[in-house]
């Protein structure tokens, strides 16, 4: 019989219920986090979600598209919006 | 010792081998088995708590406890006295300086090189000379091994989640290598980043592989072809700045200082020469436009290059002291760059290696 060890460590079982979605964007703030790259892009989005669905935006500015958030943002986020968009990838 | 991971016992060797391939705790070679005693074996030589944390390995944030870097140490082929190493290398890689949540999701093909300083080094048999950056050294490949196993099953980038490499290189499997100190006119690298003489180190930096550059002759006629090599307008930092790394083979290095010219001397020279007109780059397009301006707009492209002149000439990195440069290779025709990832991170990190107490 050999023996060893598990070099991962063990899956996370309690996963957390998601958050209620809202059924609509009119009258919700949307926390949009973004890190500028593409300005014109995010300004578009902003737009839309405003005119088209009568939110209210919120843009936060990540200082890095490739690092998380800092968790000072993250906080302005879930403070300041009822949902958060945030843009990823680079 | 007490161990906390969780423990199998399999009765057939193929069998074992063939479950690190079914849980996906492999990079696609098989690995040595993390039995109990090999696994204690490294933490006992390291002298440090098994259930000490280096911190947490992005991105689903495995903690890197000794322990289990030890696992993925004895996975990779590593002795206890590599395994040191491992943990310096690690740690680096965690300073938020390397960014390497970035490092390891990114579309770029970044690797985070391992460089190794010191006499432990020549201890551990690691190859600093002929194909350094190629097969055959045990010490060489399994750190490397070891370091990038361990990102695989605490950090769980996977190709084709998140790990984003359009590419990728080969260097995913293990990217170590140590500098060469005897045959070596210049301070090393690890005493340059502020490490005492004599003083065991790694030193950590994600870069694209080793580029092949034609290099011989007089230091003139080498810092011609560096300078150009390094300047390519495919590689990040010509676009966006960050950091870069030259590889210079020592009969290059005896060169330079047999006429005189100091490591700093050939690293100024390259960064006043490894430059392309604002209309060269310019002409890559739109996309690596708005990058430059992203980087300008964060205050990390200097003001003092005037992006919009077709004449100006931008290097390739903000500062002189952002282009390392380490001997290592044979005495031979060749050099080598390996462009990093640009101004969004995998920064050189050096940490010190330490010896059990």
């Amino acid at each position: 019989m050999i023996e060893f060890l598990s070099p991962v460590w063990p899956a996370a079982t309690a996963a957390r219920p998601a958050a209620k979605r809202p059924r609509s964007l009119e009258g919700i703030r949307v926390a949009l986090v973004d890190d500028n790259l593409d300005i014109p892009f995010t300004t578009r989005l902003e737009s839309l979600l405003a005119e088209r669905h009568g939110a209210t935006v919120r843009r936060l500015v990540k200082p890095s598209g490739t690092a998380p958030s800092p968790a000072v943002l993250i906080d302005e986020a879930a403070r300041d919006g009822d949902v958060a968009v945030v843009g990823i990838g680079l | 010792m007490k161990l906390r991971s969780e423990r199998l016992s399999i009765d057939d060797y193929d069998a074992a081998i063939e479950l690190f391939y079914e849980r996906g705790w492999t990079d696609g070679l098989p690995v040595v088995l993390p039995t109990p005693g090999r696994v204690e074996a490294l933490i006992a030589h390291a002298g440090r708590d098994a259930q000490e944390s280096l911190g947490a390995i992005p991105p689903k944030g495995g903690e890197a406890t000794v322990e289990k870097l030890a696992i993925n140490a004895v996975m990779g082929g590593c002795r206890p006295e590599d395994f040191p190493v491992v943990l310096a290398a690690i740690e680096a890689m965690l300073d938020p300086v390397h960014n390497l949540n970035g490092v390891l999701q990114t579309t770029h093909m970044c690797v985070s090189l391992v460089i190794v300083n010191g006499p432990l080094a020549r201890t551990l048999g690691m190859n600093s000379r002929d194909g350094v950056f190629g097969n055959g050294y045990r010490a060489n490949a399994a750190i490397g091994r070891g370091v990038r196993l361990a990102l695989w099953n605490l950090g769980g980038a996977f190709p084709w989640d998140t790990d984003k490499s359009t590419l990728s290189h080969p260097a995913e499997y293990t990217f170590c290598i140590a500098e060469e100190e005897a045959d070596n006119p210049w301070a090393p690298l690890h005493v340059e980043r502020g490490q005492p003489p004599g003083s065991d180190a790694v030193t950590v930096f994600a870069c694209e592989g080793p580029h092949s550059v034609f290099c011989y002759g007089t230091p003139e006629e080498m810092l011609h072809v560096l300078s150009d090599s390094l300047c390519s307008l495919g590689n990040n930092n010509v676009h966006v700045l960050g950091q870069t790394l030259v590889v210079l083979n020592p009969l290059n290095a005896e060169e330079f200082a047999r006429r005189g010219w100091s490591k700093d001397d050939v690293r100024r020279y390259l960064w006043e020469n490894a430059r392309r007109a604002v209309a060269d780059v310019r002409a890559c397009g739109v996309v690596h436009e708005q990058f430059r301006k992203m980087e300008r707009d964060a205050g990390r492209y200097p003001a003092r290059y005037d992006l919009d002149n077709p004449t100006t000439r931008v290097p390739v990195t903000a500062r002189p002291e952002d282009i390392h440069i380490v001997v290592a290779g044979g005495r031979s025709y060749f050099a080598a760059v390996l462009p990093g990832w640009g101004g969004f991170g995998g920064f050189a990190v050096t940490r010190e290696i330490r010896r059990k107490p």
